[in-house]
């Protein structure tokens, strides 16, 4: 089992119903998708729920996964559509407390970071939308090409580099980091 | 040829491509039991599909024996008070004749739709079989961090 390919243990999982064939996807995988959720939430304990309710909704999605690009990638663009339900219901439940008068503590924030240490990443981050930050996460810490991130995404790659590119600007004009290279 | 070109550009990074990249860069997360909670979770909720349908059925045959056995005995009562030629009348084909074509239609349907169901997850493996060709015949160009 170990030994076998992602594309055998889906046909496993599919075929099957095999849940140790979809386990043994789950351990190879689970940093990378908890990683993500993490750098895009900011949120140990959210991003570990969302990373759960992702996996889920793999197991549920799975005979969806064509088989052509990586699994990884298969799996970033659910965790990614994971994240992006989630804050569009959270967003509803907000607007709910609002109208009864309740006033959230984090509302205007887009992105806030819960933990108390403020990390370097965390203030690049900070300076991108949802959007920007999904897509650099994609790039730079998970190593995916324009093309995964563009069927991740459901955008173009040209969409994609732009917003590469435009993320980068954005980084370069709040932060000199070639300074991050010597110190 | 011209998909090669765009792979090379994307794997030439620049200085500042480099330093991102360190700066995403984190240590991987241990499982901890987190892929074992996803399998039980699993595990769980395929059982639970599994009981649904026949407790359902046991449910709904304990709430509908008591009016069934009721209906079953007025039937039987009313039997034995209409008369004799009413009786023989009902046992004629023809007023069943739209039940068993209900029925028919029914069974057809409920076959149709199992096999609909079968075939969606062939269907994924055929593709899954498929794409697993095509990617033995076509080198892959995936290089860890292409950009």
């Amino acid at each position: 089992m170990k030994n076998a390919e992602d594309h055998q243990l889906v046909a496993r999982a599919l075929s099957a119903q095999d849940t140790a064939a979809f386990g043994e996807l789950v351990r190879r995988h689970q940093s990378q998708v908890r990683n993500f959720l993490r750098k895009l939430t900011r949120d140990v304990a959210e991003a570990d729920d969302l990373s759960q309710d992702c996996f889920m909704h793999a197991w549920d999605k799975l005979q969806t996964f064509s088989g052509r690009g990586s699994f990884i990638g298969w799996l970033l663009k659910v965790a990614y559509t994971t994240f992006l339900q989630s804050k569009r219901k959270s967003k509803r439940y907000s607007e709910i407390l609002e109208q009864v008068g309740h006033k959230m503590e984090t509302e205007g924030q887009s992105y806030s970071v819960q933990s108390d240490e403020v990390t370097d990443l965390d203030k690049l981050l900070a300076v991108l939308d949802d959007e920007e930050r999904a897509i650099m996460i994609m790039s730079y810490a998970c190593g995916l090409s324009h093309r995964e991130i563009s069927d991740a995404t459901s955008m173009p790659v040209g969409t994609v580099k732009s917003v590469i590119f435009r993320g980068k600007q954005k980084i370069r004009t709040s932060f000199d980091i070639k300074d991050h290279q010597h110190g | 040829m011209t998909s090669k070109i765009i792979n090379m550009a994307e794997k030439i990074k620049d200085a500042e491509d480099r330093i991102l990249e360190s700066m995403f860069d984190s240590a991987p997360i241990a499982d901890d039991g987190f892929s074992a909670k996803i399998v039980g979770k699993i595990r769980r909720r395929l059982w639970l599909r599994r009981l649904a349908l026949p407790v359902a059925a046991l449910i709904g045959g304990a709430i509908a024996i008591k009016p069934l056995a009721g209906l079953v005995t007025a039937a039987v009562r009313l039997s034995s008070l209409l008369p004799q030629e009413l009786l023989t009348a009902t046992t004629s084909p023809l007023p069943q004749a739209p039940m068993i074509v209900l029925g028919a239609m029914l069974l057809a349907a409920c076959l149709l739709g199992l096999r609909a169901l079968d075939d969606s997850r062939w269907t994924a493996l055929r593709r899954l079989e498929r794409a697993r060709h095509y990617r033995r015949d076509v080198p892959c160009q995936r290089t860890g961090s292409a950009r």
